[in-house]
């Protein structure tokens, strides 16, 4: 890495969707890059500003309430257009809960009321009387499961890269369409909707799921895979540099064996 | 006319309560639960005989606090009753009442002060037809447990819109999310807030539950910020604004010993308040039993003298005396109580700082919110750290991201083992500050009676 790296994020909506501590998410990517010596960059974009898209490397969107989702929803149809489009250039997202709906066909309230998205992953929710609140685990998918393994550089902890930790709050119920697949398979939790065992959705490098607690300084190895992904758009293939994760790792641990012994 | 009904409920409930006090348990909602399955209407028959009605306190934070103060005030001129203990949901309403009540129903109290969990208050409403609700704030909390706190705010204007015109709301202006309920109300209003543009704790990045007009769903612009989404605003397109105070705080100063001063005004008169509460939410907390006590008639003199006499309510900020050390105890629970009590605490020096995650149900099962909880602001006053709970190792890894070194030695999940082995490190003239979430408050109280039986608890 012989030019100064910077890693360019944008936080959309950070003043609205902002519930249950998903700004940890962008203080554990700061931290992770700085302390590999990575600039890192933040831009927050919301109501009534403009998207350029096409500067930044990676866009977080995470949860709001319902009230706040709905005003979000209208304004992020005017930024659909420019973030499909980075999307498809390969940039990476991740949104959690409100974020991840919204990015969907549509979202249909309990009343039946229709509330459009942006359609970037091919699912839609339905809200549901049901309020599944709880400790979420999931199995990484295969296939994304060997990528993190190739980029995830405490190669030491190669057992354990596997899962996904974190805590979920939603009532609305993700059905993912054909063209869709998800980031991984419940093993403990609802997840997108209590029927199916999938939980998330994953389209080219953006991922959505209801993996809230922060989800990123719970799993390192999934941290690191975004960081990973977003400087290879620019940089190239590029190897991160180890950092100690033992006492996340201890903490990851700890809670997966917790979360699989519960009844 | 006789009630069979509520006669057996009673009997009940007090034999349930006599049989917990022979085996010395702590649960204060059981001699309820089970009545109220006997007799619905408890609560309702019984609190109907209170010749000045009742007063509800609810809100995210300062509920206990305030319910506290007020019942020190009121307590020179009336007969309370009240759910001092904390239970605070309907089941402890008639566990309180069952244990004041004679066999046949009879209450020496004229009047009843209950703190109500946010919750349950349409349900205390609806039970105990209170003449006056002070409601404090309303700030994410135990998301796990509630959903959003929109729900919350649309149940309480649900009930607001059903009181009569001889009920008083006591509302905070300075949450619009408290504020915008006086909107939807038939009686009168009473507010109070803090009027200051400055306060002398530093600045800390919050997050904001409220951004929008409850009205006009435009955005709020703020003058002053003072805590998480409490300060001064108006709303950026209709004319929803912070209404001027009848009861406000001018001029507070928060010292390095914990305790607080600041002028107490209303449009004709001010006095100077003296008191050992420490931060902004305890003014909060002073202002709302003032708005109470004053309706109420108690005169000037004697709200000054009890509110500088007053100490603090169990664990919420708790001074003790263990082994000639000193340790001072202060409750966190959700991300807005927890930056105040970081900023509370930033102004000290140095810090010894225990802090004890638990996420058993009354703590909150979902802990994300520490990663809402600014904890770099003490990174550079940490001289000692200590880490306990059933979560020690996921706040472990919030610290190492706010710059906040640790080592392994640090972090114990059992608390009994962490207070020892703290207080025998510690000299003589620190002082340490132990943070505990709710379960892990109780189970500090006993850790530090199992050190030393002779503790002295000042503040009890």
């Amino acid at each position: 890495m012989a030019q100064p790296v910077i890693f360019n994020i944008c936080h959309l909506y950070p003043d609205l969707m902002n519930t249950y501590g998903d700004n940890g998410n962008i203080i554990t990517i700061v931290k992770r890059c700085q302390w590999r010596g990575i600039d890192v960059k933040i831009s927050n974009v919301s109501i009534g500003q403009p998207l350029s898209a096409s500067d930044f490397d990676f866009f977080f969107f995470g949860g709001g309430q319902d009230k706040t989702q709905i005003i979000v929803g209208k304004d992020l149809i005017q930024k659909a257009k420019k973030l499909i489009a980075a999307i498809n250039n390969k940039a990476v997202l991740l949104s959690i809960c409100g974020g991840y709906q919204l990015l969907q066909n549509y979202f249909k309230t309990k009343e039946g009321e229709i509330i459009n998205g942006i359609s970037l992953f091919d699912a839609y929710t339905a809200g549901s009387k049901e309020r599944m609140i709880q400790d979420l685990l999931i199995e990484i998918d295969p296939e994304l499961q060997n990528e993190i393994k190739n980029v995830y550089p405490a190669i030491e902890q190669s057992n354990c890269l596997t899962n996904l930790i974190g805590f979920e709050n939603h009532s609305g119920k993700t059905y993912l369409g054909k063209n869709s697949k998800a980031l991984g398979r419940v093993i403990k939790g609802a997840g997108n909707n209590n029927e199916d065992h999938t939980e998330g959705a994953v389209y080219k490098n953006a991922f959505g799921c209801y993996l809230h607690g922060s989800l990123l300084p719970k799993n390192s190895h999934f941290a690191d895979y975004l960081i990973s992904k977003a400087l290879e758009r620019r940089y190239g293939p590029i190897k991160l540099k180890p950092l100690d994760d033992s006492l996340e790792w201890k903490a990851h641990n700890w809670m997966v064996d917790r979360v699989r012994n519960q009844g | 006319m006789i009630d069979i009904k509520l006669y057996f409920a009673i009997l009940i409930g007090k034999i349930i309560s006599y049989t917990i006090k022979i085996f010395r348990g702590g649960a204060t909602s059981a001699p309820g639960l089970y009545a109220l399955k006997i007799d619905p209407l408890l609560i309702k028959k019984l609190s109907k005989q209170f010749k000045y009605g009742s007063i509800l306190i609810s809100g995210t934070n300062g509920k206990t606090t305030t319910s506290r103060i007020t019942a020190d005030i009121l307590s020179s001129k009336y007969k309370i009753i009240h759910n001092r203990q904390g239970s605070n949901l309907i089941r402890g309403i008639a566990s309180t009442l069952i244990q004041q009540s004679s066999f046949w129903g009879k209450i020496n109290s004229n009047l009843g002060l209950w703190e109500i969990d946010e919750a349950v208050l349409p349900e205390a409403v609806y039970n105990l037809r209170p003449k006056f609700i002070a409601l404090m704030n309303l700030f994410r909390d135990q998301l796990d447990r509630y959903g959003e706190i929109d729900h919350i705010r649309e149940k309480w204007i649900k009930t607001i819109k059903s009181l009569k015109e001889d009920t008083q709301l006591v509302l905070n202006v300075d949450d619009p999310g408290i504020s915008i309920l006086a909107q939807y109300h038939k009686g009168k209003n009473i507010y109070f807030g803090i009027n200051s543009k400055k306060i002398n704790l530093p600045k800390i990045l919050q997050v904001v539950d409220v951004k929008h007009c409850l009205m006009c769903g435009s955005s709020l612009i703020y003058s002053t910020f003072l805590s998480a989404h409490m300060g001064h605003y108006k709303c950026s397109k209709c004319n929803f604004k912070r209404k001027n105070p009848d009861f406000f705080a001018e001029n507070p100063v928060f010292k390095t010993d914990f305790s607080t001063s600041f002028d107490l005004c209303n449009q004709s008169d001010h006095f100077q308040l003296n008191y050992s509460l420490p931060g902004l939410y305890n003014i909060y907390n002073v202002l709302g039993s003032i708005a109470i006590a004053n309706i109420l008639k108690i005169n000037s003199q004697t709200i000054i003298t009890k509110i500088n006499n007053f100490t603090a309510a169990f664990g919420r900020f708790q001074k003790v005396r263990i082994k000639d050390k000193k340790i001072i105890i202060f409750l966190i629970k959700n991300p807005a109580g927890a930056n105040e009590v970081i900023r509370t605490i930033s102004i000290k020096k140095t810090i010894n700082l225990l802090i004890i995650l638990n996420d058993k149900i009354a703590d909150g099962k979902d802990i994300s919110w520490i990663w809402d909880t600014n904890w770099e602001m003490l990174s550079t006053k940490i001289k000692n750290i200590y880490l306990g709970g059933t979560r020690a190792l996921d706040l472990a890894v919030r610290l190492k991201y706010s710059n906040i070194n640790l080592s392994n030695k640090d972090i114990y999940k059992d608390i009994n083992y962490s207070i020892n082995n703290l207080i025998s490190s510690l000299n003589n003239k620190d002082t340490l500050l132990i943070l505990p979430t709710y379960t892990a408050m109780l189970e500090v109280q006993k850790a530090l009676f199992n050190v030393d039986t002779k503790a002295k608890w000042h503040n009890q």
